[in-house]
């Protein structure tokens, strides 16, 4: 039901390669990525950072791991989620005007 | 085919022209008016989130077991030294906060018993390295100016606040033999692990005496004098000017200037030699210090020395250079000389990159550990200590 409601928004439909829409899904998906990591606590791990391991409930090779997860979720969304946001944006806005100068210059009935 | 590839294009036009667009403006989400991490008069409220974590360590045993374990698994040092930072915070705190120096007292008094009571159970071994066991001290009986010094910076801080008499022959005992294997030392040059000498660990030395000067009565201002005398001549770097960090005791350099102790001297310094520290700090922020994009960081060598990560530096981010020790000791040297621009740019990045974690009034950053956020909380707290002493206002 809930998919059937996403799907009808056209979210999960698949897009074109570098469209507005891919570039909006991408930026979900590392959102909702980075959302899980980050309820799932892995940001008490990134103190491998200084040397320290973050938890000593886990092996340190395991600790590593779980931070740079959780690290480069965290950097792709502060940094790679805004840029393919815009990057859709203006996409959107460049095709809009296309389409219109297309409409405009168009044979007159 | 040719719309299709048209497209591509257009959508790796329109990355690129966002990046441009996005990355300038990155750090204004992390930016925030200095006052919220440094305040004249007064405590910020990042240094009374940092202090109520730190509080509550101290006032639940479990929690402060599970952060030591971590912390020790890594360094013993770090244990001992998150216990210096802190207690020297809460002395600037009490000072800076009247109404709270019970509190602060109370818990600097805990700190230094129980730090003294490992000391004394365990030895000194509990709070070095395990490579200061393979090799017997140069001079015996042996003793770590590393441990000394900032044990009698934490009783003077301690007394500077408020007098505890439990604490006078403790301070002076301890100053008594650090200035003891001063003058039997040729070079004035005093081992914190065998035939290894730190400047940091100097310079913190210095600062408990010149503190137990002021508050004792005594003059070892000539020490000092000739120490810093003999510092300028023999453990600077001719490159930089930056004084070197390690050394032997006949002055062979061990390594050269790092940032992870270099900011620390040069804050130690102010209250020695204030132009000299001043020099120090400007060289230090010449050389290590950066600004790219609106983040502040700092590198653990200048270019003319090629060094490698080790447990001081912490990781070395690549092409940038960026060393975690370093950049986060940079914010108690752009603290001390109230360089504004860097210790805003520094603070952003630490809320860019130090993943800070907040619960019930209390932060944390999670990409550091109890030593690195005590460090923070002395960088947010500093001044007044050094203050009172320099101005010679009673006791």
């Amino acid at each position: 039901m809930i998919i059937k409601f996403w799907q009808s928004l056209g979210l999960f439909r698949r897009a074109e390669f570098l469209s507005p829409r891919d570039l909006l899904q991408r930026a979900s998906a590392i959102s909702v990525l980075f959302l899980v990591a980050h309820l799932a606590g892995l940001r008490e791990f990134t103190s491998v950072l200084n040397g320290t391991v973050g938890s000593t409930a886990v092996n340190v090779k395991l600790g590593t791991f779980l931070a740079a997860v959780y690290i480069l979720l965290y950097l792709a969304s502060v940094i790679l989620v805004p840029v393919l946001v815009l990057a859709a944006l203006m996409l959107m806005v460049w095709q809009r005007c296309v389409r219109k100068e297309e409409n405009f210059s168009g044979p007159r009935t | 085919m040719k719309s299709r590839i048209a497209k591509i294009l257009a959508g790796l036009a329109a990355l690129v022209v966002a990046a441009i667009i996005w990355l300038p403006c990155l750090h204004l989400l992390f930016a925030r008016p200095l006052s919220e991490f440094r305040q004249n008069p007064g405590l910020s409220p990042k240094a009374r989130q940092l202090a109520a974590r730190h509080l509550q360590l101290w006032t639940e045993p479990a929690l402060r077991e599970q952060e030591l374990k971590k912390m020790r698994a890594s360094n013993a040092e770090w244990d001992f030294m998150g216990r210096s930072y802190l207690v020297w915070s809460l002395a600037n705190m009490a000072l800076r906060d009247p109404p709270s120096k019970p509190l602060y007292l109370q818990t600097m008094d805990q700190i230094i018993d129980e730090t003294l009571r490992l000391e004394k159970q365990e030895g000194m071994y509990f709070f070095l390295m395990p490579y200061a066991k393979e090799r017997h001290y140069l001079v015996q009986p042996a003793h770590s100016l590393f441990l000394d010094g900032e044990i009698a910076l934490m009783l003077a801080a301690r007394r500077v606040v408020e007098e505890k008499p439990e604490y006078k022959p403790l301070l002076t005992e301890r100053v008594n033999v650090i200035v003891e294997r001063f003058q039997k030392s040729s070079r004035m040059l005093l081992e914190s692990y065998p035939d290894e000498c730190w400047m940091f660990d100097h310079c913190v030395a210095l600062d408990a005496i010149k503190m137990a000067d002021y508050l004792d009565g005594s003059d070892h201002s000539a020490l000092i004098r000739d120490w810093l005398a003999m510092a300028k001549q023999k453990l600077v770097d001719r490159e930089s000017g930056l004084l070197i960090s390690s050394f032997m005791t006949d002055g062979t350099p061990l390594a050269g200037p790092e940032g992870s102790s270099l900011w620390m001297v040069a804050h130690s310094l102010q209250l020695l030699d204030e132009d000299f520290a001043r020099d120090q700090y400007q060289r230090a922020r010449k050389e290590l210090g950066e600004i790219t994009l609106g983040f502040g960081y700092a590198h653990e060598w200048p270019k003319s020395w090629k060094g490698e990560a080790n447990i001081d530096s912490g990781p070395i981010i690549p092409v940038f250079e960026i060393s975690a020790g370093s950049s986060g000791m940079a914010f108690l040297g752009a603290s001390t000389f109230g360089d504004g621009k860097f210790l805003r740019s520094l603070a952003a990045t630490l809320d860019f990159a130090g993943f800070p974690s907040r619960t019930g009034g209390r932060l944390k950053y999670c990409a550091s550990n109890q030593v690195g956020d005590a460090a923070l909380l002395y960088a947010a707290t500093l001044g007044p200590l050094w203050q009172k002493v320099k101005t010679g206002a009673k006791p």
